[in-house]
């Protein structure tokens, strides 16, 4: 087809279009992937599917080798590329086009390679290294959105040993009047954290300034970080408590801009966040949880409303409240909380009221025997998973008089159960419980 | 943290992965094959949580597709289950009304907005309006270079 008759009929649809979304390319019924996925669908057999993708990697891999090859072609090909390896037919062939697509090709050409590059290469990859220095040219760029993918393919991967040179990189991004850059930074950040915690000791104090910043987006990407921080050390992080309880004050008293509401909600990630920071910082220390009760309360109560997310706000919540330091009325409300879960014909909510209670049950094991008759029906539940849970929650609060009962339950458990990790990890419980109680 | 999300059609055909961890690809495709079989197999009420080996499995189907997310085990489900509600709204925003052939034909697209919503195996951006306003940054960018580009030569 020649190349005027093409182009002309790319615009076609384009110019025909009665609706011009953002959205939905219209390219996709003449492009070379459309029929790529269109033939793939009218073949029967998984044999006529391999062969045709064999003969288009044969024809992809042609091309991607040729010197002709422009680089909007090249996006192209790495597009089919990427669906073909999806499918299960490997394509390492294009590894090194897509690194080199995203150092040479232009905005959206770099967009696809380095989308290629975050698909196909891992960490322990060897051609990583490569993408090392077009990283760092793109992390100077004055364009916006080059430094945005730059930043976002370094937070998916990167080479520990290249952290050095691309670290006052970053943390000069922390600096940056867009705040998107500035989030985006933060992760770059978590990410180095996870893979090497001692290059990004010294920059502690930088956190905490972006804890601090006015954007909430920034905010919420620090508080990964913390989170992390404050599962290894809680205690040198205890002085942060009030300005993890103001935040959570602020983001349930609904200050935080409408856009962070889902579904009337204001911004359950981040609330989630918060109590499971409190939740650890407020673990065995009375004074810092005395700080956390009262926002708690208020989180608490501001979660009645009937949508998923709230319970999952609620679940967090009572964690919460039973892992720190015990307050009576909390400890109440909570338990009506889980009375709820259990209690209600919502199966998502039943499995969520059976986890909590195996949770809470050591500290509480009177809670457990209020529900006893729900969480003998749920024993016999035809949802496989309802009955491993409550299985769970009953060998939390075995004792003499019902061993018994409950390895036989076990028991029979086993011989429906298919999945080999749940029959170890069950078969080891029905161990302990008979060395336990010898006498059965 | 998540360690991977996998999108597959009511027949187990794969439309989007995206693995938050390295992974060879044999583990790769044992993991895919593995997850379409247990989803595939549930019973239309039971609920939506799964145990594989030290992962749960949160699936949702939403017409045609099943969206199957693994966290680790001290994650909250119910979360992981917005999580995936969440990404289904930002699809439908972004694509208008958005159908398994949407995201078929423009999975790149899906790929991106799913970067730009979850991080490393972490919620990013929880502002429906930031993400789509990327999108559409370096979408308008591409908008203008297409048409420049397809402008006809003669």
């Amino acid at each position: 087809m020649s190349d005027v008759v093409e182009k002309t009929l790319t615009a076609l649809p384009g110019l025909l279009s009665l609706d011009s979304q953002p959205g939905s390319t219209k390219l996709s019924s003449s492009s070379k992937l459309g029929n790529l996925i269109r033939g793939i669908t009218e073949l029967t057999s998984k044999h006529e599917e391999e062969k045709l993708i064999q003969l288009e990697l044969t024809s992809i891999k042609e091309q991607v080798s040729s010197p002709n090859t422009s680089m909007r072609q090249m996006k192209e090909l790495m597009v089919r590329a990427i669906y073909c390896e999806m499918l299960g037919y490997e394509s390492s062939f294009s590894y090194i086009h897509a690194i080199k697509l995203a150092q040479q090709g232009t905005a959206l050409e770099k967009r696809v390679g380095y989308l290629a590059v975050s698909l196909f290469l891992n960490e322990s990859h060897e051609l990583l290294l490569l993408l090392v220095n077009t990283v760092l040219k793109d992390l100077q760029s004055t364009n916006l959105i080059e430094v945005c993918m730059a930043l976002t393919v370094v937070s998916q991967m990167f080479p520990k040993d290249m952290i050095p040179a691309i670290l006052p990189l970053v943390e000069e991004k922390l600096n940056h009047p867009k705040e998107i850059i500035r989030r985006k930074a933060v992760l770059a950040l978590y990410k180095f954290y996870l893979i090497a915690p001692n290059q990004v000791q010294h920059i502690h104090n930088k956190f905490r300034k972006a804890l601090c910043d006015k954007d909430p987006g920034v905010m919420t990407a620090s508080l990964h970080i913390y989170l992390q921080l404050i599962e290894e050390n809680p205690e040198g992080y205890k002085d942060l408590t009030t300005s993890f309880v103001t935040i959570l004050k602020q983001v349930v008293g609904g200050k935080l801009p409408m856009d962070f509401n889902y579904h009337s909600v204001p911004a359950p990630w981040l609330q989630i966040q918060l109590l499971r920071i409190l939740c650890l910082l407020g673990k065995n220390d009375q004074s810092t949880s005395e700080i956390m009760y009262e926002v708690l309360d208020e989180s608490l109560r501001r979660a009645e409303i009937n949508h998923n997310i709230t319970y999952a706000i609620l679940f967090e919540c009572v964690k919460c409240i039973y892992t720190i330091h015990p307050k009576s009325e909390l400890l109440e409300k909570a338990a009506k909380c889980i009375g709820n879960f259990v209690l209600s014909p919502k199966i998502n909510l039943k499995y969520l009221g059976l986890k909590a209670l195996t949770y809470v049950v050591q500290q509480d094991p009177k809670l457990a025997l209020q529900h006893q008759m729900t969480i003998i029906e749920c024993l016999d539940h035809p949802d496989l998973i309802i009955k491993r849970e409550t299985l769970e929650l009953l060998f939390r609060i075995t004792n003499a008089q019902n061993v018994t009962v409950i390895v036989d339950k076990m028991l029979e458990f086993l011989r429906v159960n298919k999945d080999d990790y749940t029959t170890i990890d069950l078969v080891g419980k029905v161990a302990e419980l008979a060395e336990k109680y010898p006498l059965m | 943290m998540m360690r991977f999300l996998l999108l597959f059609s009511r027949q187990g055909k794969l439309r989007l992965q995206k693995w938050f961890t390295p992974m060879t690809e044999r583990e790769k495709k044992k993991i895919t094959r593995d997850m379409t079989t247990m989803v595939l197999s549930r019973q239309p009420r039971s609920c939506n949580f799964l145990h594989w080996k030290d992962l749960k499995i949160i699936y949702k189907r939403y017409a045609s597709l099943y969206f199957c997310l693994a966290i680790e085990n001290q994650e909250n489900e119910l979360i992981a289950l917005e999580v995936i509600h969440r990404y289904v709204e930002l699809l439908d925003k972004y694509f208008g009304n958005v159908c398994e052939l949407d995201i078929i034909f423009n999975f790149e697209k899906a790929y991106f907005i799913l970067d730009e919503f979850l991080m490393g195996g972490e919620i990013q951006e929880t502002s429906k309006q930031m993400v789509n306003r990327s999108i559409e940054a370096s979408d308008m960018l591409q908008e203008t270079m297409e048409e420049y580009m397809s402008k006809p030569a003669f």
